[in-house]
């Protein structure tokens, strides 16, 4: 017979052997320099932006609050913490879960384990990774500490606070588990729990107002003036005993010192013992939703793994246009990365909307709108870039969201370049059709009085036929970046992965993104620049604007091709399993 | 027609293939068997363009797979255990796909009789998602063999298949040897292979232990034998351990 003893040493030890791995794979990996650059990094960054400051200044720009303040920003905590428990019992969510791993699930469930066991494991588990998550907090909040206590007090009052509402949330969703189970829907429980806080809180914020004088002018001179106000409202009438567990949560991180702080925590330690009570002795069935649960975060993770972000149900999806058997095999590219875009991106679509596009600026235009032209003109203005710009990092139907299908891509009778450019095509042929759109509604709706429209047409135009050859240089970029360092990409792409290493890779992924565009838009922009002066005093300006115009195209053009057959060789050498391979 | 010289394939400082050569010709069937870790799949990785190998030369019908690459892969089709599909595209789509690929002229009657014979003909319009594991296998069957193909891979092609799937994919696999095509099949289930295969190549730790048909190896290491079965074999011929 298993004793309880050898049990609970046997779940320490998972436990404990568990965080001693993650802790040495992460060192492990820091071997390899492309992690290693990241971790340096990070700490870096971690130290300039949250250290430096903690230690620099501990209460950071708070340090002016008055002390007077303290008390209000307390009750404003207390009453913000009492409405994100309320908000928690009116939602409908479904069973009780507890957050166990796939392969704790295998092993502790069919173990001859009691239930309040597994209970205990799981929440002391949570308990402990909190204790990451309150150092964390601590030092992302230093600058706005309110409390005059130490770091670590206030890494301790974060815990009690974070703990506490985490075992709130699963006795919660154990009350609805046992509600469910006496057949009271969720639509009723939702009903019910209003109506209660409805009672519970609304009544004693009604009765309170009701009680309280209004405000005078007196009382809204000044800031100090306007919270010494709203704390007598919060003290007044019912609402202080509404408000007393909260603050009792809240009120270590308020403490000015350690000994205030160890008088504020044996009471909220008494609140967060009570919820451990709580969920301990709520007998209801969890396996099944936590089976459920650690199922559904296995199969996230695995697509986040394999670089796939959307892990919703997937819906059909119909042709954008009829792909014929033979012709270039770009196109079948193009095709099905359009059909992975969704039903908007075909070009029927695209016509449809230019056409409405048009229809509307020309009304505008014609019954003179000029409000409605402004404000059309001004946010198709502001779309330009942010399309162009930021477009090819979202647009990522291409070799980036392939990249799990590399192997069966690689089997294609086509070259590599052939390849990464039909991929690459839909995302050019989308955030193509984006920019035109706001270029029609520009060109369109522009100031008529001010830029002749020819000069609007011919702006237009020029833009609009580099928009595809700067979203192509862009996407050559990050598919480059995707293949020379996949392991970077799935790491700061993959939301499982964590730590001060993937940090560092993600700061400097986007550095070396804006350098890698900035190289690559020089030679261009000084070949326009020097074209236009070299031969503006010969030909006048505006054939000199059509020569730059194409130097520009041509160096886009040139270093495209060169981008794309350099990636095309890079895939064909590219095996995704061993550049993964830790 | 499968030639492979001298092929060797090297991770870091780990060598997961070692000179491997051997050939399959038209109408051979050739199972690939080894213990876990042998470099079978390696294997089949770089013969198929996968991968590209550390030393040697690969030939798939006739053509170098180093030099003239996209007309070896126009007659080869590579099957993985997992079968890989795009999420998003249905079953048709994918074969509309697949034919502008390889130019498959006229692919719907080509694709309808393949779909019927691998049982999969009325989920057309599903996508991957709706789909049984071994529906998948099938799916990505009917992409490999859409385009004729004289050189097919299979990388435990059985795995997910019901025991009418698995019947009918060796048959399957039987017609297209039949038909011309040279056949490469890695499994651990050594009864279908015994089935199957006219030859067999015993890969451990990256080398060919032995290579021949089912009677030469038989011979060789059924210690007299002759109808020992490649189970027994096999566990001989790998000295019965990893």
């Amino acid at each position: 017979m298993t004793t309880s003893h050898s049990i609970a040493g046997a779940l320490l030890y998972v436990r404990l052997t568990t965080i001693k791995g993650w802790f040495a794979s992460r060192l492990r990996r820091l071997k390899q320099p492309k992690y290693l650059v990241g971790g340096v990094i990070g700490v870096v960054y971690i130290y300039s932006f949250f250290i430096r400051n903690l230690t620099q200044n501990g209460r950071g720009p708070w340090a002016a609050t008055p002390t007077e303040a303290m008390p209000l920003i307390a009750e404003i905590g207390a009453a913000a913490l009492l409405v994100m428990i309320a908000v928690n019992w009116i939602l409908p969510r479904g069973r009780a879960g507890l957050a166990f791993s796939e392969a704790e699930i295998s092993f502790l469930f069919p173990a001859p384990i009691k239930r309040s066991t597994l209970i205990h494991y799981r929440l002391l588990g949570t308990l402990t990774t909190l204790v990451l998550t309150s150092l964390f907090m601590t030092l992302v909040s230093g600058g706005w500490a309110i409390s005059g206590s130490s770091a670590w007090l206030r890494a301790a009052a974060w815990w009690v606070v974070l703990g506490t509402v985490s075992l709130h949330f699963t006795a919660t969703s154990f009350v609805v588990t046992r509600l469910l189970d006496r057949g009271v829907t969720s639509l009723a429980r939702g009903a019910l729990g209003i109506a209660v806080l409805v009672v519970a809180i609304g009544v004693p914020i009604v009765w309170t107002l009701m009680s309280l004088p209004a405000p005078t002018q007196e009382d809204l001179a000044g800031f100090p003036q306007i919270a010494h106000y709203a704390e007598a409202a919060l003290q007044s009438g019912p609402l202080p005993w509404l408000l007393a567990v909260p603050k009792l949560v809240i009120a270590p991180m308020f403490a000015a010192d350690a000994r205030a702080f160890a008088l504020a925590l044996w009471p909220a330690l008494l609140v967060l013992a009570a919820h451990y009570a709580w969920v301990l002795f709520s007998a209801v069935s969890f396996e099944e939703a936590s089976i459920a649960r650690a199922e559904k975060r296995a199969t996230k993770l695995a697509a986040f793994r394999a670089g796939n972000l959307r892990t919703t149900a997937l819906k059909k999806l119909r042709d954008p246009f009829k792909l014929r058997d033979s012709g270039r095999p770009e196109t079948a590219f193009l095709w099905k990365n359009l059909v992975a875009m969704g039903r908007l991106f075909t070009p029927r679509s695209a016509l449809v909307a230019a056409a409405i596009v048009a229809a509307a600026c020309l009304w505008l235009v014609t019954a003179e709108l000029r409000g409605g032209q402004a404000f059309v003109g001004v946010a198709a203005t502001v779309l330009l870039p942010i399309v162009l710009f930021f477009g090819p990092m979202f647009a990522r139907q291409d070799l980036r969201s392939d990249l799990k299908n590399a192997d069966i891509l690689k089997t294609y009778p086509l070259d590599g370049a052939t390849i990464v450019f039909g991929e690459m095509l839909a995302p050019i042929a989308v955030l193509s059709a984006i920019t035109w759109l706001a270029l029609l509604a520009v060109t369109i709706v522009g100031p008529g009085d001010q830029i002749p429209a020819y000069v609007r047409l011919l702006g237009a135009l020029a833009i609009g036929v580099c928009t595809p050859f700067f979203c192509a240089l862009q996407l050559v970029i990050h598919n480059g970046i995707a293949l020379t360092f996949p392991a970077w990409v799935q790491s700061v792409s993959n939301q499982g992965e964590h730590g001060l290493d993937v940090l560092g890779q993600r700061l400097l992924f986007f550095a070396g993104l804006i350098l890698l565009l900035a190289l690559g838009l020089l030679p261009a922009a000084l070949g326009a620049v020097v074209t236009f002066f070299a031969v503006s005093w010969l030909v006048g300006p505006i054939v000199a604007a059509l020569l730059a115009w194409l130097v520009v195209l041509t160096i886009l053009g040139v270093e495209i091709g060169a981008g794309v057959r350099w990636l095309g060789e890079r895939f064909a050498r590219f095996d995704l399993s061993s550049e993964l391979r830790p | 027609m499968i030639e492979v010289t001298g092929l060797s394939k090297v991770f870091g400082t780990f060598t997961a293939v070692r000179d491997l050569s051997f050939a399959v010709r038209p109408g051979e069937v050739l199972g690939l068997v080894g213990p876990n870790g042998a470099g079978k799949t390696t294997t089949l990785r770089a013969i198929a363009g996968i991968i590209p190998p550390t030393t040697g030369q690969v030939r798939l019908a006739d053509h170098d797979l180093l030099t003239d690459p996209v007309q070896a892969k126009r007659a080869l089709a590579f099957f993985t255990d997992e079968p890989r599909l795009f999420d998003y595209l249905t079953v048709r789509q994918h074969l509309n796909f697949v034919a502008r690929i390889y130019a498959v002229a006229d692919h719907e009657a080509i694709a309808m009789p393949l779909l019927e014979e691998l049982e999969i003909a009325d989920r057309v319009e599903s996508l991957p998602a709706e789909l049984s594991r071994g529906m998948k296998q099938k799916l990505a069957i009917a992409c490999g063999l859409l385009h004729s193909p004289q050189v097919l891979m299979f990388d435990e092609p059985l795995t997910g298949l019901d025991p009418l799937g698995i019947r009918r994919m060796k048959d399957s696999i039987l017609k297209r040897a039949k038909a011309g095509a040279a056949i490469i099949l890695s499994s651990h289930l050594l009864h279908l292979l015994e089935e199957v295969c006219s030859h067999v190549l015993i890969l451990k730790r990256g080398e060919k232990i032995a290579d021949g048909t089912l009677a030469e190896i038989r011979a060789r290491f059924g210690n007299g034998d002759a109808n020992a079965n490649l189970e027994e074999v096999f566990i001989r011929a790998t000295g019965g351990s990893e």
